[in-house]
């Protein structure tokens, strides 16, 4: 187990905007759910950030994790839930350096 | 294994677990005196060693075919790109990846390259090229995400776009193109996927992706390709010339 950061930044994709409040609000729910889901099995959610002022995305979100491994099941189960579908994205993980050999 | 997609004709779902790829990007670093010695070089010599001990595969070769046991290797590619080297690996887990790429740069190889380190599961098992055994000297890397007409189509015009696709992967492997599988890079990268072939020359490569442009592969993708000539990891880490041939 080595803690680890996850990084994810990200923008609506232009088919966001043609959805209806509630249609993005009952999106929002479900991945809400997969947060949450995370955040019971050990993850620690740090913060969600507005970064659209100097980057191509708009936001920056930062987790961490026990280890690797659930930042990868944390992602996949967001695109299980379509979330890749409705905003781009760019990940990061990074392992604390205090715990590497 | 998660999917990002589902499997098509040319490529199944892989049984091989939680293996991991491990995809680098390097760019040398100016040689300075002493910054990059003998010394660094075996203690990276050291910790592949290691890491072939620990399960990894540390060559193309070895993950088309892992009963074929290489030299570690990786391939020239900075006569095309801006990369000087790129290849990869295949670690048993995300963590074991993740830990052997601070391995290797702790050893030596940051003073040696700057490298981009891509690390994400296998999804689709290696297919072989159809015909002779030939020698595959040339790498292909493809980086791809899907775009945003992709995210905003409808699940039968991916399936169908699939279906496209897979003939251009069936005239691949007429081509006696290797392709080890699928690897998802999505949770740790902007890029979602990774390609990876092995060919006989630049020109096979060149042949097979104008059938990807003709199934229209790129309609709904931005992708970033990359070739390199084969040749051991040792000679690439020590800076050693390559054949003139």
């Amino acid at each position: 187990m080595t803690e680890s950061i996850w990084i994810h930044y990200a923008r609506p994709r232009p088919h966001w905007y043609g959805l209806s409040e509630a249609e993005q609000a009952a999106r929002r729910k479900v991945w809400a759910q997969v947060s949450a889901a995370s955040s019971k099995a050990g993850a620690a959610f740090v913060g969600n950030y507005h970064v659209r002022g100097q980057h191509d995305f708009e936001t920056v979100e930062i987790w961490r994790f026990p280890d690797a491994e659930a930042a990868f099941d944390h992602w996949a189960r967001l695109t299980a839930a379509a979330y890749n579908e409705w905003f781009a994205f760019s990940n990061n993980i990074g392992l604390a350096t205090e715990a590497v050999p | 294994m998660t999917l990002l997609t589902e499997a098509t004709d040319v490529f199944s779902a892989t049984t091989a677990g939680e293996r991991c790829v491990v995809l680098f990007i390097a760019k040398s670093q100016p040689r300075l005196p002493g910054a990059f010695d003998a010394g660094h070089l075996s203690a990276i010599g050291a910790v592949l060693g290691e890491l072939e001990a620990e399960g990894w595969l540390l060559s193309l070769r070895a993950m088309v075919e892992p009963a074929e046991r290489t030299e570690p290797t990786a391939f020239d590619t900075g006569f095309a790109h801006d990369a000087d080297v790129v290849g990869v690996f295949e670690a048993p887990t995300i963590s074991a990846a993740l830990l052997g790429t601070v391995r290797l740069e702790t050893a030596g190889w940051s003073r040696r390259f700057a490298t981009q380190w891509l690390v994400g599961p296998r999804e689709f098992a290696a297919v072989n090229g159809a015909g002779p055994v030939i020698d595959r000297k040339w790498g292909f890397f493809a980086l791809w995400e899907w775009n945003d007409a992709w995210a905003a189509a409808s699940a039968e015009t991916r399936r169908d776009y699939d279906a496209e696709c897979d003939v251009a992967f069936q005239g691949d492997l007429a081509l006696n193109v290797n392709i080890a599988g699928r690897h998802r890079l999505d949770w740790a990268s902007s890029w979602h996927h990774l390609g990876v072939w092995e060919s006989d020359r630049p020109e096979t490569v060149d042949a097979a992706i104008r059938g990807h442009e003709r199934a229209a592969d790129f309609k709904f993708t931005t992708s970033r390709h990359l070739l390199g000539r084969r040749r051991p990891l040792a000679e690439l880490l020590a800076g050693a010339p390559g054949e003139t041939s």
